[in-house]
């Protein structure tokens, strides 16, 4: 539990007595904390969704080859329906639709994660310099 | 002083770890830091294993939610399959698009929806499927499974209504249960950090004393010595 990286007496003796954690301190690290655990959350919501994207761009494209007369059978839910070509396209193209708007919501949270991270990052190295480790 | 404000527990009674400005307040003396970071390793291993607890319900919520989806999907489906074919098929829409192109798929379009048939190919088991032939236009019910080996007949609305209910249900849990790990997210954070400020302030302590002379072993060597040789005479 304790830092994994002990000081040297040099560096020590360089950061000074100044390093009482204040309660502003322990709130930002809190939130720091906070911040970096939903930013993995999202990353992670994010990958998936960018390979679910892809799936059904890829389908799309295979579609479009298709015969318009031919009926595939199309996956709702657990069940396969056996639809014709057009409709087929109608949903998944709807699909599409709605996974690009979550994709897009996500990289925004993403960034603004991201920033507010660095912003911390910064206030916490500047006050406790080696003293605080924050990298992953 | 900061005692008062932390001292809570969050809306499911998980209890907060106080955060105290001066670490004099965690340990009054040497003595204490022993008894004081062994207290604060244990209220460690009881949030860490807590917020295992919270990150199972947490999972298990994830897995369901898309199921939940997927059944919903199909039913809204149904619906609109239903609410198709009662009203007029609609093949103007789509056969527009085609009459640009060849005059006999137009035919064979209206053909297909005006039966109204459907064939599926729905999940046995993980490896089997079977076919089977639906009329969507005479699907007035579903069954959906409850659990404890209970399945009722609902129609379609009530169907919808009652999947999507519990859906929002999943995912206001699954939205408590991240609070609550960010919350025990914090506390252990914070405890870390106590912890971290007590040891350094011992290893400070330690070092104050011993430079005045002061830590207990050293004093009472010196003064024995002096008091032997006095008493002789």
């Amino acid at each position: 539990m304790l830092s994994r990286r002990m000081l040297s007496r040099e560096e020590e003796e360089s950061a000074g007595d100044e390093k009482e954690v204040r309660k502003v301190d322990q709130e930002r690290i809190n939130r720091f904390s906070r911040i970096h655990s939903r930013h993995k959350a999202v990353e992670q919501e994010l990958s998936a969704k960018q390979k679910e994207k892809e799936d059904l761009e890829e389908i799309s494209t295979e579609l479009e080859l298709a015969d318009e007369d031919d009926k595939v059978p199309y996956k709702i839910g657990d069940t396969f329906f056996t639809l014709p070509v057009p409709e087929v396209q109608e949903h998944l193209s709807s699909s599409v639709e709605k996974i690009d708007t979550q994709v897009s919501k996500l990289e925004e949270r993403l960034g603004e994660l991201s920033e507010e991270m660095s912003d911390l990052k910064e206030a916490l190295y500047g006050r406790f310099g080696r003293s605080i480790n924050l990298e992953a | 002083m900061d005692t008062t404000n932390n001292t809570t527990s969050n809306p499911r009674g998980i209890p907060s770890f106080p955060f105290l400005s001066n670490v004099n307040e965690y340990v009054k003396s040497l003595s204490d830091v022993e008894a004081t970071l062994t207290r604060f390793q244990e209220m460690v291993s009881k949030y860490t294993f807590m917020q295992q607890n919270v990150e199972r319900r947490a999972v298990g919520l994830r897995e369901k939610l898309p199921e939940m989806k997927r059944t919903l999907e199909v039913v809204r489906f149904l619906r609109k399959k239903r609410g198709d074919t009662k009203t007029a098929p609609p093949s103007d829409g789509l056969g527009d698009e085609e009459d640009e192109e060849e005059d006999v798929d137009e035919e064979l379009d209206s053909e297909t929806k005006g039966s109204g048939e459907i064939e599926t190919t729905f999940s046995l088991q993980d490896t089997l499927y079977a076919k089977a032939t639906i009329k969507p236009a005479e699907i007035d019910e579903v069954y959906l499974w409850l659990g404890a080996n209970v399945m009722v007949a609902y129609p379609l609305a009530e169907a919808d209504e009652l999947l999507q209910g519990k859906l929002e249900k999943a995912k206001d849990s699954l939205v408590a249960a991240e609070e609550d790990l960010e919350f025990l997210r914090v506390q252990i954070t914070t405890l870390e950090v106590a912890i971290a400020r007590v040891h350094n302030w011992d290893v400070g302590e330690k070092r104050k004393l011993k430079s005045q002379g002061l830590l207990p072993a050293e004093k009472d060597d010196g003064e024995d010595d002096g008091k032997g040789k006095d008493d002789k005479d």
